[in-house]
């Protein structure tokens, strides 16, 4: 088989580059083989080499072409012997252009002033319009998002919401309106962080992450689920920003291209520092916030530390506890007559991984006393119910306490975290002796259980009497600093005896005993007061007898004990005194949290010489080494002016804490966390289980790799990343050969998103290296690229199709007709919905639902009618990864699990199914209807001339009307809407 | 020969890499009329290996067309039994004496740390095992309709799974990767192969009647494959979405609707005579009209006799899942015999602490003992109806489950936690041997420890069976030759007639 030999650039000129008389497909060929026999060869793949200066070829025909882009493309029509199409009429080229750019048919108005219009530049006007519109940004940011699977939600199994998602989503659409540079588009994305676009960090987020809850308890099970989101990472940089997949050499070398798996990694290595999470977009209005925030946390600090002195008090081990189910707990008491009946939660159980969350009742009934026991807690019943607070969903209202209905689907839930009332009104006053509460009477539920909490009854401004008090635990022992409240006693010795202890001898760094009274002082201090021990720890100057009781705080000056896990301490005071609290820590300065005793109890010795408990461990939480959310204090055993006190303190909290909370949720983006970057190794087969090597960030090696050092700090490396891409060849290729797709269906390189060695060979290559360095000379304006190409002859050439020319080139790769192709997914619904004039073009912010739930156990059962929010651009959804909108999805809508490149374009009955059949096309059918008897009036002919202008721009022929009439006439116009809705020609970019 | 531009340029399959699937019947035949050029260099290029697999040439009017497989098929047709979940294989199928034996003693050795969190020690298996059938295989008391016929099954003792979490584990066992978003097995096969029924779908995922599993419809998702190959989800439930237009429509509107839209459709492709696409977009109209009448045709289970019902547990009114399930399983049968290609039956839904799947971590015995009652007597009337009709001469089945359990219950509870280390699936019908197993778990059946297989090695053997080569059956995105198999995947002879 003849061919050269060698592939040359002589002299530099790259109009060598045509494969003359052998076309593309010799060269592709020789390429690939190439640069398989010749490793060196690899640098030399012409994606790979600096961008070459390209001379615009004059053709044959002087007169057709209208920008340089069309003397590429006739000058290679003309050597194949082929000439272009003529051009498509007005009308057709603005319907193409419009719904190419915009996404949407322009109106019969609009269409008839541009008919009008003679001004030799009605074409570019048109254009500018388009380009000025915020509907471009809608439209062409949906490519940028298929590529790098923007969604709403998580993904993977549980694939809970990403609440925070959409800002990066208003981004994309905001850069493309305002025509941001694409040096700046790509460093954004990167770096948005310190370019005040933190919304656009949320690019590196954009794949499916497992959250925290989903990932295996296990170690390996973590490091894999980090390694994944890397991973991920890579493969959103090497294929958006670069056309390459790198990250296939996650596990080997690459297959086929130059990236060795240490590339990969060294790549993955400019993320080190990147996690995924939710950021906070920092705008003038977010920073008064942030300020106010600020503001308020000391305030939430003081309120706490004044907490901390209502201390309940201690119990002891003597009765036992009442359990709850989740199920169903049932309370019964001696009957007696009441109107009011209230329920106060001090405490729930711990949700495994939230800590303790915001208490749930699904029912809440009170039984009437007597042979036929009735609930009279039921809404129907006339009983009232009221609550603390509520966090209020579908599913939790507090109306659904009394609504008779069991289970976490009809529940309340409380706004509080671990507290909560819930207060019942009667009608009149009855006689009751049984309650009965569940947290999720069918079963499926246990966590939000109420532990501890107080049943009162009574009629209305009378006290009530509490019937049922099962009483919270007390706090966890803290190595700071605990205190031991106990009913007052008058005693002269007291003492600590530990039972065990977190590690080690057991450490106090000071014992305190403090009188009753407002005053109280620390006895234990008092002169004469003497100390015993179990014994000392030998020979230290830290750790002696006298630390205990001498007033300084710290490991420096306190007391272990000479044995592991035990032992005790004596205080003796001078006389008898009254007493009621203990207050001991391990090490006050908060230095040391090891040897901290957590079983323990406290006795005094009585006049009798008999030694009694007043305090001890088993009524407190167990001890947790890292307790993130540690339970609010429970209030259960003051006295009750310190009660109302600390009610009114916990109130105070409670205000801040939503507040605060509140604020912080100002506006957020889940994009990229920083931190210092971990250090990342080879991965033997990308097996975490298999480090190697250490790597530093570095570009690709055939790309001349330029490691930074393993000190280079996180934003440092991903600014050398963004320089690196914006600096590349390849990206400038990359990015203009998407926008060549986006108009003509297929880039001049067919795979988007591989542009390396086994990708595509362009097929006009002299023009994609024009196209690309025209793109630069134009700063990176790609709406500079848009008017180039949609004002050329290339694009306005009909769509008809020439079988001499299908004979040379079937698949019209070198554009001898305008390669008409059907309209994507939300080009088709929101078409859908501008032609009846539902169309709602409030942009940005939250998605609207495309189903009737977000997940959990309801799963996604679509929602088949749309009103409201529901009527927005489809771009505005809430895209819920992988699973797909019930009518529109069948239209090759990507799901977002794996990047798109480029939708595939297939034609499948479920397509006609639901386009046919849905609720949603006959319903919108029936407004279209209605909006064209509104616009014409009741006249038959008048109606489908102007359902025809509106849905296809244009008149019916008189055949077709001769035909449509008699079935309009007998059926209405409701069928030929719905028929106009599926028809080719409405659905097809002419 | 003079190879020149325009001859290179009808072979877009071997210049193009997407071109190929737009290819219509007129462009086929210019090809293969003309296609000499193309002819050397595909031997050029298959010579040095560049090339690799010729992907199936898509009709586009025509996408469910049965096309060729690679070779002699064993099978033609398929139907997945998948447990969503995660099965225990030792309360089922992996009988472990030395595991009675240990019982209540650590796991020396062990992982101190699951999936759930800290492990406890070895349990028993809850359920007796006994010898069943000629063959004396021990299959447990938990599915006695099924150990009737362990003479007929290949059970695969050894196999194991990349990841210990359902979702990704389910896209793992459906589509060969733990990431959301590659094709699933039966779109790859519908890709291949097509169907033999062009009135139904090639491809049908029937969810159980409690829900669809965890990993949703990623277990018959597309991926990157054109839509067109898709799983359609449906059930004796809940039959496909959109099928026919809300009851306010009256047929007269309905039929007029679909008048009009077939003459401006028709005027378009006159005025468009050429367009092949246009064409395309109409048969499609004409295969969703025919599946109007044949689906609700094959849903209808009225004509079942009595008897027939009865054997699934169809009619077990006390037992409402296990009724619904079993027309799941009718419904499988019924599709398996009018040609669809692939069927894919759930049994199992989403994740709930082991209460609507085979997940028992907690309270595994008595969570099994609902399960078990629900999925035994229907699957093992399935399979029995399917070989007595005749239908297992052509068509395999697949018992599978996303991975294992540990053979110690987790602290604390009376259940196991997840085991992706080595677990249990049953091939059984066409080309599949019968009574044999393959594989084994250590002796505590914690890990696989003999022939160890990948779901990669199980996917590789369906296609086998289907008469394809998972290494040529491939598919470009993004760059990569993409196989349902990654790089991996050997065909289990061993289990193969």
């Amino acid at each position: 088989m003849p061919g050269p030999n060698r592939f040359r650039r002589a002299g530099g000129r790259v109009e060598r580059w045509i494969w003359r008389g052998w076309g593309l497909l010799v060269g592709a060929v020789w390429f690939a083989v190439a640069a398989v026999a010749d490793g060196s060869a690899a640098s030399d793949h012409w994606a790979f080499r600096p961008l070459a200066a390209v001379r615009v070829p004059t053709p044959r025909d002087l007169t057709w072409a209208c920008t340089p882009v069309d003397s590429f493309i006739l000058t290679r029509l003309e050597s194949v012997g082929l000439s272009p199409a003529p051009p498509t009429d007005r009308r057709t080229w603005m319907r193409r252009v419009s719904l190419d750019l915009i996404g949407l048919p322009p109106t019969p108005e609009q269409q008839e002033a541009f008919l009008r219009d003679e001004g030799s530049d009605a074409e570019a006007r048109w254009v500018e319009f388009l380009l000025a519109s915020p509907r471009y940004g809608e439209r062409w940011a949906q490519y940028w998002l298929d590529l790098v699977r923007y969604a709403d939600t998580h993904g993977f199994e549980v694939n809970t919401e990403r609440p925070h998602a959409w800002p990066y989503r208003d981004y994309v659409i905001r850069a493309l309106n305002e025509d941001r540079p694409f040096d700046r588009f790509v460093t954004e994305q990167l770096v948005g962080d310190s370019l005040g676009e933190d919304a656009a960090t949320g690019f590196l987020v954009t794949a499916a992450a497992l959250l925290p809850g989903q990932i295996g308890q296990d170690d390996a099970s973590k490091r894999l689920a980090r390694q994944d989101e890397l991973t991920e990472i890579v493969h959103n940089v090497g294929e958006a920003f670069l056309g390459l997949s790198i990250g296939c050499a996650r596990c080997h070398d690459h297959k086929f291209d130059p990236i060795s798996q240490r590339d990969f990694f060294a790549t993955q290595a400019f993320f080190a520092g990147v996690e995924y999470g939710d950021r906070p977009i920092r705008t003038p209005e977010a920073e008064a916030r942030r300020q106010e925030a600020e503001s308020l946390k000391p305030q939430l600090a003081e309120v706490e530390s004044a907490l901390t002195q209502f201390e309940p008090l201690a119990r002891l081990n003597s009765e036992p506890r009442r359990e709850s189910d989740p199920r169903r707990n049932e309370i019964t008491f001696a009957a007696q007559s009441a109107r009011v009946i209230r329920f106060t939660i001090h405490e729930a159980n711990r949700h495994p991984n939230l800590g303790v969350i915001e208490p749930c009742l699904d029912e809440f009934e009170v039984f009437s006393a007597g042979p036929s026991a009735t609930n009279l807690a039921l809404a129907s019943a006339g009983a009232k119910v009221s609550v603390s607070g509520s966090k209020v969903s579908d599913k939790h209202r507090p109306e659904h306490l009394t609504d008779g209905r069991y289970g976490n689907d009809h529940s309340w839930m409380s706004d509080e975290a671990g507290r909560g009332w819930v207060q019942i009104e009667l009608p009149e006053a009855r006689s009751i002796d049984r309650v009965v509460w569940g947290r999720d009477r069918e079963g499926q539920f246990n966590d939000r259980l109420t532990t501890a909490y107080s049943l009162e009854v009574g009629l209305p401004g009378g006290a009530l009497t509490t019937v049922a008090f099962v009483p919270p635990l007390r706090s966890a022992v803290s190595a700071r600093r605990n205190t031991d409240r106990f009913v007052p006693v008058t005693t002269r010795r007291l003492r600590m005896t530990i039972m065990a202890c977190t590690t080690l001898e057991p450490c106090l760094d000071e014992l305190e005993v403090f009188t009753v009274g407002s005053n109280p002082t620390n006895v234990a201090r008092l002169p004469g007061v003497r100390v015993t021990a179990s014994g000392t720890f030998p020979e230290s100057t830290e750790h002696r007898l006298e630390h205990l009781n001498d007033g300084q705080y710290g490991n420096d000056r306190s007391w272990i004990s000479h044995e592991v896990g035990r032992g005790w301490v004596e205080l003796e005071f001078p006389e008898p005194t009254l007493v009621d609290r203990v207050i001991w820590g391990r090490d006050r300065t908060g230095q040391f949290a090891d040897r901290l005793p957590t079983t323990y109890r406290i006795e005094v010795q009585d006049e009798a010489g008999r030694w009694r408990e007043v305090a001890g461990s088993t009524d407190r939480r167990a001890y947790e080494a890292e307790d993130k959310s540690p339970p609010p204090p429970a209030l259960v055993g003051l006295e009750s002016a310190e009660r109302s006190e600390a009610e009114r303190l916990l109130n105070h909290r409670r205000d801040l804490q939503r507040r605060l909370k509140e604020l912080a949720q100002g506006p957020q983006v889940f994009g990229g966390i920083f931190k210092a970057p971990e250090v990342i190794r080879v991965l033997r087969r990308g097996d975490p289980e298999q480090p190697g090597d250490t790597v530093v960030p570095s570009r690709l090696t055939v790309l001349g790799a330029e490691p930074l050092t393993a000190e280079a700090s996180d934003p440092e490396r991903r600014r050398a990343l963004a320089q690196w891409i914006v600096q590349s060849p390849l990206s400038a290729r990359v990015w203009v050969n998407r926008v060549w797709q986006g108009h003509f269906g297929l880039g001049l390189v067919e795979t988007a998103n591989d542009f390396g060695l086994k990708g595509a060979a362009p097929s006009h290559p002299e023009l994609l290296e024009w196209l690309a360095g025209e793109f630069q000379r134009a700063g990176g304006s790609l709406k500079h690229l848009h008017r180039l190409l949609v004002l050329s002859a290339t694009y306005r050439q009909s769509s008809r199709i020439d079988p001499q020319a299908v004979a040379v080139d079937a698949s019209d790769r070198l554009l001898w007709r305008f390669p008409s192709r059907r309209l994507e997914a939300e080009t088709i619904r929101d078409s859908i919905l501008a032609v009846n004039g539902r169309l709602d073009l409030k942009m940005g912010g939250p998605g609207f639902n495309l189903f009737r739930s977000r997940g959990g156990l309801d799963g996604f059962p679509p929602l088949e009618t749309f009103t409201g929010d529901g009527l927005r651009r489809l771009i505005y959804s809430h895209k819920v990864r992988m699973e797909r909108d019930a009518v529109f999805a069948a239209f090759d809508c990507p799901d977002a699990g794996q990047i798109t490149g480029r939708r595939r374009q297939s034609t499948t009955p479920l397509q006609a199914l639901n386009l046919f059949n849905s609720r949603f096309t006959l319903e919108e059918s029936e407004v279209f209807a209605a909006r064209v008897r509104a616009d014409v009036g009741d006249a038959p002919e008048a109606q489908v001339r102007r359902a025809y202008q509106l849905a296809l721009g244009r008149e019916p022929e008189a055949v077709e009307a001769r035909a449509i009439l008699p079935v309009v006439k007998e059926q209405g116009l409701a069928p030929l809407c719905r028929a106009l809705y599926n028809s080719s020609e409405f659905l097809v970019l002419p | 020969m003079t190879p020149s531009f325009s001859s290179t340029l009808h072979r877009p399959e071997a210049l193009s890499v997407t071109g190929r699937h737009l290819l219509d019947r007129r462009q086929f035949l210019a090809r293969t009329a003309t296609g000499l050029g193309g002819v050397a260099l595909t031997s050029l290029l298959g010579a040095e290996g560049l090339l690799g697999a010729t992907p199936p040439v898509i009709d586009p009017g025509h996408p469910y067309r049965p096309r060729s497989p690679h070779y002699e098929p064993r099978a033609r047709r398929i139907l997945v039994i998948f447990c969503a979940g995660a099965v225990s294989q030792l309360e089922t199928w992996d009988y472990k004496p030395e595991l009675i034996r240990q019982d209540g003693q650590p796991l020396v050795g062990g992982p101190a740390v699951t999936f759930q969190g800290p492990a406890g020690n070895l349990a028993r298996p809850q359920y007796e095992f006994r010898p069943r059938g000629q063959s004396g295989k021990m299959i447990s008391d938990l599915v006695p309709h099924l150990a009737e016929q362990v003479d007929d099954f290949a059970f695969l003792h050894s196999l194991t799974s990349k990841t210990n979490t359902h979702g990704p584990a389910e896209n793992f066992l459906s589509t060969g990767f733990v990431p959301d978003g590659f094709p699933s097995l039966g779109a790859w096969v519908s890709y291949a192969l097509g169907s033999e029924n062009q009135d139904l779908p090639a491809f049908v995922a029937i969810p159980d009647p409690r829900g669809v599993p965890q990993a949703s419809i990623n277990n018959w998702g597309p991926g990157f494959l054109p839509a067109e190959f898709q799983g359609t989800s449906f059930s004796a439930k809940d039959p496909i979405r959109n099928l026919l237009p809300p009851d306010s429509v009256t047929p007269a509107s309905d039929r007029a609707a679909r008048a009009l839209l077939q003459e401006i459709n028709r005027r378009h492709l006159e005025r468009n005579p050429d367009d092949g696409s246009l064409a395309a977009r109409i048969s499609s109209y004409e295969l969703a009209a025919r599946m109007q009448l044949s689906v609700p045709e094959i849903g209808d289970l009225s004509s079942e006799p009595a008897y027939v019902l009865r054997s699934y547990g169809a009619d077990d009114t006390a037992h409402p899942n296990k009724a619904s399930f079993a027309r799941n399983c009718i419904l499988a049968r019924r599709l398996i015999e009018r040609g669809v290609r692939f069927v894919q039956l759930f049994n199992g839904a989403y994740a709930s602490g082991g209460a609507l799947n085979w997940d028992g971590h907690n309270k595994l015995k008595e969570q099994y003992d609902v399960h078990a009652q629900i999925m035994d007597q229907p699957v093992a009337a399935l399979i029995r109806d399917l070989r007595q009709r005749g239908l297992l001469e052509d068509t395999v089945v697949v018992w599978c489950t996303e991975f294992g359990r540990m053979p110690m219950f987790q602290k604390g509870a009376q259940g196991r936690d997840h085991n992706p280390d080595g677990f249990t699936c049953w091939l059984t019908g066409a080309g599949v041997q019968s009574g044999v197993s393959y594989g084994a778990t250590d002796e505590l059946g914690r890990k696989a420890v003999e022939n160890v297989l990948s779901i990669h090695d199980l996917n590789a053997t369906l296609l086998h069976l289907l008469g394809l080569d998972h290494e040529q059956l491939t598919y470009e995105h993004n760059g990569v030759s993409r196989r349902l198999t990654d790089v991996h995947g050997h065909v289990i002879r061993s289990v193969l007639v």
